[in-house]
């Protein structure tokens, strides 16, 4: 294939549009979510179901990521913040005696607010000042939590553990069925916020500022307030994850939940799957989540592991690979399958021809 | 007061560190437009390098400098031709992706070899050397590391404003079309650039070892003070990063005296108001 | 063409993980099976391991026979109160992440139906993990976690035979109490932390025995384990001059202080770690004679070793099958688990409420142990009443007992920096 771009310096801008265009038709969500919805009757152990249930709800963070730093083309590596603003709410409320459901719904707005009084200042910034300074506000704040009294310091906090009920968000550990349907449940409360989004007036004007800022001002977008509302809606959705995960842990600390690898898991997962496509962080999330812990049972315990080293070979070769991550490699593969069995050409499914990935400004 | 005047020079002098760190990262951000994640993992190997050249061969962490920048000139060789140079042209979000992947991956990889152990050289020949200046005491691998970082920056800057070699790797850097009609490969330079990152690198893990230890996760304490410093001081601007490691360096001195759980914070938020201000950092152009 | 070498790299790699998830299930239905969790990959893997490691010896002891092996289950095969079932470990990573041992807990006792869990080493990881126990009504015994509060959290299936940071700072506290009666002047006291969870609980409780020793706490400062330099922090330390400073510290904070009191040439009188950074064989290893002075408690130390023979001799198998000494860490490991052995010997069954039961019911004198302990029982929280410290310090490269007395072979050197010349 040819690459007549290729020395060409990269602008920050560019992202692969063609793919990003697309939104997921009914069809192809209905098919996810049924295959979601079977996977915990298939595979029945614990195991299997604690990785359904971490990986949806990396999922919903990494899908909130990826409306800002996919979609909207502003690279945080600073979510964290927001997951932890969820956990942190719902933590705080649930030791009160809140019920987890209001505390969740509570940590939303105000995880939207933090996000964009973070993105206010910020969004001045461009591309790496921009990346950096979501680092330096996300650690300040973990360096404030861990010090400060008030939230746990660095000893964090427990949930108390209280009567088994879908009104207490608490579940049998014998049977975590009922665990991961909740998470599908907000998944799919998350998914339809983010694409709610992107098919309006707004997810327009996103885009149109990630593939070039000046030309999207020029033609009249308020480029602050739209970079604003896109934060805003990741901060919600990625602190949705947050809440759910400390009610599923019970248990939250800085660096579990406001820590900077949880910021860059977030990222990968969506670059892995498929950055600036729909269902590519919810693909990133189950990979990554899978690998890590296929890798943790079977490769440590001689104190010399080599599952981040596996790891790491991984993240490399899928981004040498394919650009569009791992979505795209899938798409790429199944594309010949679905030329033999006599499919014409359909937009939703078949890759889009070699090179375009990559569309210039 | 004297514990003030103390901390100030201490915060020079881990300044002098910050930016002698930094030195290899802002060339590559500066030519490539890329943050390297691994950075970090490159120092880390720059330190286990020293170390194993003292623990096997005997040799000081100041006699191992050519060693140690060799050796990580050849890794930043292997990852630019590996990894890097694979997705050139590709969105800078793919690219920071390579370099976080090699991030882990060394970091497992050093973690195979060499177990998650700390090492430590125990007495290196700078630990000896002491100055007592009034009630201020300088600790000679301080200084070591300093007058190191010192040099470093001002070779390497020498390099990219003075030589024609780096007259090329700038015009690589700058306009990459333009500098291939001009006979310039920019694929060459984009190496030779990750080359003299490594040797810069390199150089910098062998005097940390004068003072510090080595481990798999060595590298993360000063990289995240690296990020900062490049960003501080303007995306590839090797001065403006010397500049911005003493005052990050001074400010965590001096808020370490009176709220030491706030060092690293105190340098954070003191990057953040710079930079909205001067959204260009201290020296950047763009 | 590369780009389908490539993928199908990514393909076989993908494959490879994949097909690692095979688990070696059936074994014998007659066996007891023990979970036990700690940190065997990540920055802690060194240490989880050699935790590990006690633990391995203790199964070994108990499902072989060791005759002459003055310890409970030592002569005989396996379990004999249920018909010489041996034990099995199980164990699980969690990398020292509090959320992956909770998760690890689940998978053992639910899908590979262990009767009790062991862990975590690290006081966050044990705090989810017992909680998911707890959830489970599966006991849970500590071996090395010494935070106050994970046994005042009133669970039922929680036990800890280690001594809690409560108990070493009063072993310290009575050491400083024979120093001052030595004649050694001891005013104040200063307190030098790491700033997350076993940093403040450590200093907490330090401040909190201090008051009822009388002793005043001229300075506590908590420093950013990841800062750079410590220098600034020892200066503010240095202003107050304490005679006895405590320090909590992982290695690479620990040796980073003892180069900055060198570099700064100012010593307190005495420097009295809580184990950690300290206990970390590479301190003394990477510090050498730097190193020489510092004191630290200790739940166990080799020359305890010397003085019993059940001790030496767990010590000497520990050696031959690891080819390395045995540690404090390995040594409360070994003895967790040889505990809880012996309950569920006692409890004549898997079920976990009588595990729990045998547990509470547990006395196991302390010469049936290879600690300085006064024996092994519980109270009503969980805790180990039995448990104690001892306090060492490093003299010529190597950590030595100086208290309590009956238990030391040399004098402790006052002030610290003696031992340095």
């Amino acid at each position: 294939m040819s690459t007549p771009t290729v020395l060409d310096r990269p602008s920050p801008a560019r992202l692969p549009v063609a793919a990003a265009r697309r939104l997921p038709s009914w069809s192809t969500a209905v098919v996810i979510l049924a295959a979601l919805a079977a996977y915990p009757l298939v595979f029945a152990d614990s195991a299997a179901h604690n990785i359904g249930i971490l990986a949806l709800t990396f999922g919903i963070a990494a899908t909130g990521w990826n409306l800002l730093g996919g979609y909207a083309g502003q690279v945080s590596f600073g979510h964290a913040l927001y997951f932890g603003t969820g956990a942190y709410t719902t933590a705080l409320l649930v030791r009160q005696g809140w019920s987890p459901w209001l505390a969740i719904a509570l940590s939303l707005p105000l995880a939207a607010l933090l996000a964009a009084a973070v993105g206010w200042p910020c969004f001045r910034l461009r591309h790496h000042y921009y990346s950096i300074a979501t680092i330096a506000v996300a650690e300040i704040v973990f360096i404030l939590v861990t010090n400060l009294p008030g939230l746990g310091q660095a000893n964090g906090w427990e949930l108390p553990v209280v009567e088994q009920s879908l009104a207490n968000l608490q579940f049998s550990l014998l049977d975590k069925r009922p665990y991961y349907y909740v998470a599908l449940g907000f998944f799919c409360l998350a998914a339809l916020a983010v694409w709610l989004f992107l098919r309006g007036r707004a997810g327009n004007y996103v885009r149109a500022i990630r593939d070039d800022q000046e030309a999207a001002a020029a033609v009249g977008i308020d480029v602050h307030r739209y970079k604003l509302a896109a934060a805003a809606l990741s901060g919600a959705v990625t602190a949705l994850a947050g809440g759910y995960y400390v009610m599923y842990v019970l248990f939250v600390d800085p660096p579990s939940g406001l820590g900077l690898d949880l910021s860059v898991s977030f990222t990968l997962m969506a670059v892995l799957g498929g950055v600036g496509r729909f269902w590519g962080p919810l693909l990133g999330a189950w990979v990554l989540v899978f690998v890590q812990d296929v890798t943790r049972q079977e490769f440590s315990g001689s104190g010399r592991s080599i599952d981040l080293l596996l790891y790491g070979a991984l993240i490399v070769l899928v981004s040498i690979t394919e650009p569009g991550g791992l979505l795209a490699i899938g798409q790429r593969l199944w594309a010949p399958v679905a030329r033999r069995l006599g499919r014409g050409r359909n937009p939703e499914t078949d890759p889009e021809p070699a090179g375009s990935a990559e569309v210039k400004p | 007061m004297t514990d003030l005047l103390q901390s100030v020079v201490n915060g020079l002098l881990i300044g002098a560190v910050f930016a002698l760190v930094a030195v290899g990262l802002t060339l590559i951000y500066g030519v490539m437009d890329v943050i390297n994640f691994a950075h970090g993992e490159m120092v880390m190997l720059g330190m286990y390098t020293s170390f194993f050249a003292w623990s096997l061969l005997g040799l000081d962490p100041l006699l191992s400098i050519p060693l140690a920048g060799v050796s990580i000139a050849l890794t930043g060789a292997l990852m630019y031709f590996g990894a890097v140079g694979r997705v050139l042209g590709r969105s800078p979000l793919a690219q920071v992706i390579v370099t976080f992947g090699l991030q882990v991956f060394l970091r497992g990889l050093a973690q195979f070899l060499w177990t998650p152990n700390t090492r430590t050289v125990p007495r290196p020949w700078a630990a000896g050397l002491r100055w007592e200046i009034g009630p201020v005491v300088i600790g000679g691998p301080q200084v070591i590391m300093a007058v190191g970082a010192l040099l470093a920056t001002g070779a390497v800057a020498y390099f990219m404003n003075r030589t024609r070699l780096g007259g090329a790797v700038r015009a690589a850097g700058e306009d990459p079309a333009a500098a291939s009609l001009m006979g310039i490969d920019p694929r060459k330079m984009y190496a030779l650039c990750w080359v003299i990152a490594g040797l810069a690198t390199g150089v910098a893990g062998a005097l940390l070892m004068n003072s510090y230890s080595a481990s798999p996760t060595a590298g993360v304490s000063f990289v995240l003070m690296a990020f900062v410093v490049v960003a501080f001081g303007g995306f590839g601007s090797i001065t403006g990063a010397a500049l911005a490691g003493l005052l990050v360096g001074v400010a965590q001195g001096v808020v370490g005296l009176y709220a030491p759980s706030y060092t690293l914070a105190a340098a954070l938020a003191l990057y953040l108001v710079v930079v909205l201000v001067r959204p260009q950092g201290l020296l950047g152009t763009r | 063409m590369r780009k389908i070498t490539s993928i199908t790299a990514v393909l076989v790699l993908a494959a490879a993980l994949a097909g690692c998830g095979g688990s070696d299930g059936a074994g014998a239905t007659d066996e007891v099976k023990l979970a036990g969790l700690w940190p065997l990959s990540g920055p802690n893997a060194t240490q989880g391991t050699d935790v590990l490691h006690g633990a391995e010896l203790a199964v070994e002891i108990v499902n072989n026979d060791h005759p002459g092996l003055d310890l409970p289950l030592g002569p005989g095969k396996g379990l004999p109160g249920l018909g010489g079932a041996p034990v099995k470990l199980i164990t699980g990573d969690t990398q020292g992440k509090p959320e992956v041992g909770a998760g690890e807990v689940d998978r053992l006792v639910t899908g590979e139906k262990v009767a009790a869990v062991i862990g975590s080493y690290q006081s966050g990881v044990t705090l989810t993990a017992s909680q998911r126990a707890e959830r489970l009504g599966v006991p849970f015994v500590n071996e090395a976690s010494s935070s106050v509060a994970l046994t005042e959290r009133g669970l039922k299936w929680f036990f800890r035979t280690g001594p809690t940071d409560e108990t070493f700072a009063r072993s310290m506290f009575d050491y400083l109490k024979a120093r001052q009666a030595a004649g050694d002047q001891i005013r104040s006291v200063g307190v030098f932390h790491s700033n997350d969870q076993f940093g403040n609980d450590g200093a907490g409780v330090t401040e909190k025995v201090a008051a009822e020793a009388g002793l005043p706490v001229s300075v506590n400062v908590g420093f950013d384990p990841t800062a750079a330099d410590l220098g600034s922090q020892v200066a503010q330390v240095r202003s107050k001059s304490p005679d006895v400073l405590f320090v909590l510290a992982y290695t690479d904070a620990a040796i980073k202080l003892m180069k900055t009191l060198d570099q700064l040439d100012y010593y307190p009188p005495a420097l009295l770690a809580y184990g950690t950074g300290f206990a970390d064989p590479a301190f003394a290893t990477g510090l050498g004679a730097l190193a020489d002075g510092a004191s630290t408690r200790a739940a166990w130390s080799g020359e305890i070793a010397e003085k019993r023979p059940a001790a030496k001799t767990v010590a000497e198998l520990f050696q031959q099958r690891y080819g390395a000494p045995m540690t404090e860490n390995s040594a409360r490991a070994f003895t967790a688990v040889l505990a809880l052995a012996q309950a569920i010997d006692t409890a004549k069954s898997v079920e976990p409420a009588k595990i729990r039961d045998a547990l509470r019911g547990l006395d196991i004198p302390g010469d049936k142990t290879i600690m300085p302990w006064t024996g092994i029982r519980f109270d009503d929280k969980g805790q180990n009443t039995g448990a104690a410290g001892v306090v060492e310090q490093m003299i010529e490269g190597k950590y030595r007992v100086v208290f309590p007395a009956e238990l030391s072979s040399v004098q402790p050197i006052w002030p610290m920096n003696k031992a340095q010349q």
